[in-house]
């Protein structure tokens, strides 16, 4: 019986391996997706999202002694990115053509508190660089005007923010390494099914049956060697985000104190991936419907799951949406332990959903499957 | 003793209107070779996905050797090569034959040298690191009939076993055959190819729209396809 299994995994394993299109497909296009869309997100990330410094057109219509303080504060403010004004381009001109998020004005008077300084904002900035920006306008104004040389400090004992270090977002290598690890993980449904189908087509499946060969032992011949596949996929996802791409992009990528958790989450995110490939092999009736179904059901656990478009960055209606997907409670698990430091405990409810998920996959397909 | 008794078999598909076999009752004596005879869709195939523990939901009874089925057990007493090539194509000659021993409860050392043996029998002992899915038409067949001999079967179930194949590969097949029941095996044939019935088998069985229409010996019949006509019609059969 053992000797049985193992000539079943074996099997498996050599069709699925010399069927070089799978195996691009299982681990060259993650590889691809994580390397590119790193290297996309690294822009996005530095821009848009950590390192963004606001561009202020400076007008010191003023030239005292205080605006031209205010101004060298503004100048030299590490979040502030001073953009000269071109000749003869109006304020409405530098917006369209993006050339500046704002135009500061420090007018004539303001030495004396005759007249306040004027922020012009592009008027489709984002609201929370508004909002970032007259605060720190505003804190720089307050510095000048009441002599104080840092309002930071001197408000640090009234407010401080509390937060671990590079912990309050994922870097682009902790967001998409597990995310596209999870998608081709779950892409393994393509092979899976397809090949039950080929086999019950070819008549294989119905010869194996011909054999005093126990009908449990066949199942796990088709599942476990899938499910090896989808461990080594991550294994490798994550040497190649460890080892390669954290060379190669600027950001790191951090594990996270309790490391070692990502083997459960990755036993369990297996189980749910060949569930979901035993489930798509037990509905679809030719090999071009298992392939379609397979690869669209991914795509779309991807899109809502948080895998394409990170999940923080999503509106919060597509957030409460995002639960529907199996793809966002694994990922979601990964996370935590890269970000949250999260305990066995904390991630277990993740655990426990994707266990069901796998659980309910499994017995669906028990039920419909169709093996001669 | 026979090597297969059939009794009363009925069997329905699922969703299937009519009966694909009806009060089927057929035996093989140990040792002969029979031709199991019809059109298409007569029933022939799925009487041998019954007898080889494929089907369920008959009624009656199969009996290999004496021993009743479903006893899985009896299973290995039978060799069955299917109609369509049941092979792993993007496996080698050697490793589908070495899965189907496996499968069959083989030991290690019995595979190695019952496929070198059969490999030779087959005339594939030079493409037995070959990848089946290069093989020839007729190479796939006679490697479908290697792995239905792995085991060393007692009754071996053939369907259309020369089918699209080239007369010397067919050839190769019919000698490989009667060296076979010669050396014990019993044999049970279904085909298309009258000639080929008539030359190998000393039996022929007639089924037609699931119910056996003739029983008895070949020495009788002069010209089989004749005899197949007449019994069966000249009317087209499209299911």
């Amino acid at each position: 019986m053992i000797n049985q299994l193992k000539e079943l995994i074996k099997k498996e394993m050599l069709i699925l391996l010399r069927d070089k299109q799978t195996v691009l497909l299982l681990f060259l296009m993650p590889v691809a997706l994580i390397f590119f869309l790193s290297l996309a997100m690294e822009g996005v990330w530095a821009d848009k999202l950590t390192g963004r410094k606001i561009q202020l057109v400076i007008q010191n219509e003023s030239e005292s002694p205080k605006a031209n303080l205010l101004a060298e504060k503004i100048r030299t403010n590490k979040l502030i990115e001073e953009v000269q004004r071109p000749a003869g381009m109006n304020d409405d001109k530098i917006f369209a053509e993006g050339r500046a998020h704002a135009i500061i004005t420090i007018p004539k008077g303001f030495e004396d508190s005759e007249k306040p300084v004027e922020m012009y904002f592009d008027p489709v900035i984002d609201a929370g660089y508004k909002i970032a920006a007259r605060s720190l306008i505003i804190s720089l104004t307050v510095e000048v005007v009441m002599g104080i040389d840092n309002l930071e400090m001197v408000v640090a004992d009234l407010v401080t923010e509390k937060k671990k270090p590079n912990k309050e977002f994922p870097t682009p290598l902790q967001q998409n390494v597990p995310a596209y690890a999870i998608f081709a993980m779950f892409f393994i449904a393509i092979p899976m099914s397809v090949g039950f189908l080929k086999e019950k087509k070819d008549g294989t499946l119905q010869r194996l049956f011909t054999y005093p060969v126990n009908t449990n032992l066949v199942i796990l011949g088709k599942i476990v060697p899938y499910y090896i596949i989808n461990v080594f996929q991550f294994i490798l996802m994550m040497l190649v985000g460890v080892y390669v791409m954290s060379h190669i992009i600027s950001f790191s990528f951090n594990l996270g104190e309790h490391r070692w958790h990502m083997v459960p989450v990755t036993i369990v995110v297996a189980a749910a991936t060949t569930g979901y490939g035993v489930l798509v092999a037990a509905f679809a009736k030719t090999t071009e419907q298992a392939s379609t179904l397979a690869a669209t059901g991914a795509v779309l656990m991807a899109v809502f799951g948080g895998i394409m478009m990170p999940h923080i960055l999503m509106p919060l209606m597509m957030k409460k949406l995002a639960m529907i997907s199996p793809m966002y409670w694994a990922h979601q698990a990964y996370l935590d332990i890269f970000l949250r430091d999260a305990s066995f405990g904390d991630i277990l409810p993740r655990l426990i959903i994707l266990t069901v998920f796998a659980g309910i996959c499994f017995y669906i397909a028990g039920r419909r499957v169709k093996w001669i | 003793m026979n090597a297969l008794d059939i009794s009363s078999i009925t069997f329905r598909y699922e969703e299937a209107s009519v009966f694909a076999l009806k009060n089927v009752s057929l035996s093989v004596p140990d040792g002969r070779i029979q031709a199991l005879l019809g059109p298409n869709g007569a029933g022939k195939s799925t009487l041998m996905r019954i007898v080889t523990g494929q089907m369920r939901g008959y009624t009656g009874e199969v009996s290999i050797f004496g021993t009743k089925m479903p006893d899985r057990s009896a299973l290995l007493s039978i060799g069955y090569a299917p109609q369509p090539i049941s092979l792993y194509t993007s496996l080698t000659a050697r490793e589908n034959l070495r899965f189907f021993g496996a499968m069959a409860g083989l030991k290690e050392e019995q595979i190695g040298l019952r496929t070198k043996n059969l490999l030779e029998r087959v005339g594939l002992s030079d493409h037995a690191e070959d990848q089946v899915a290069t093989y020839s038409g007729g190479m796939q067949r006679r490697l479908n009939l290697a792995a239905a001999l792995l085991h060393s079967p007692k009754l071996l179930l053939l369907d259309e076993p020369t089918v699209g194949v080239d007369p010397q590969s067919r050839n190769h097949i019919y000698d490989t055959l009667l060296e076979l029941n010669a050396a014990g095996m019993t044999i049970l044939l279904s085909t298309h190819i009258m000639e080929e019935a008539q030359r190998l088998c000393s039996s022929v069985t007639l089924v037609d729209k699931g119910e056996v229409i003739f029983n008895g010996p070949m020495s009788g019949i002069s010209d089989l396809e004749k005899f197949f006509l007449e019994k069966t019609g000249r009317g087209l059969r499209d299911d």
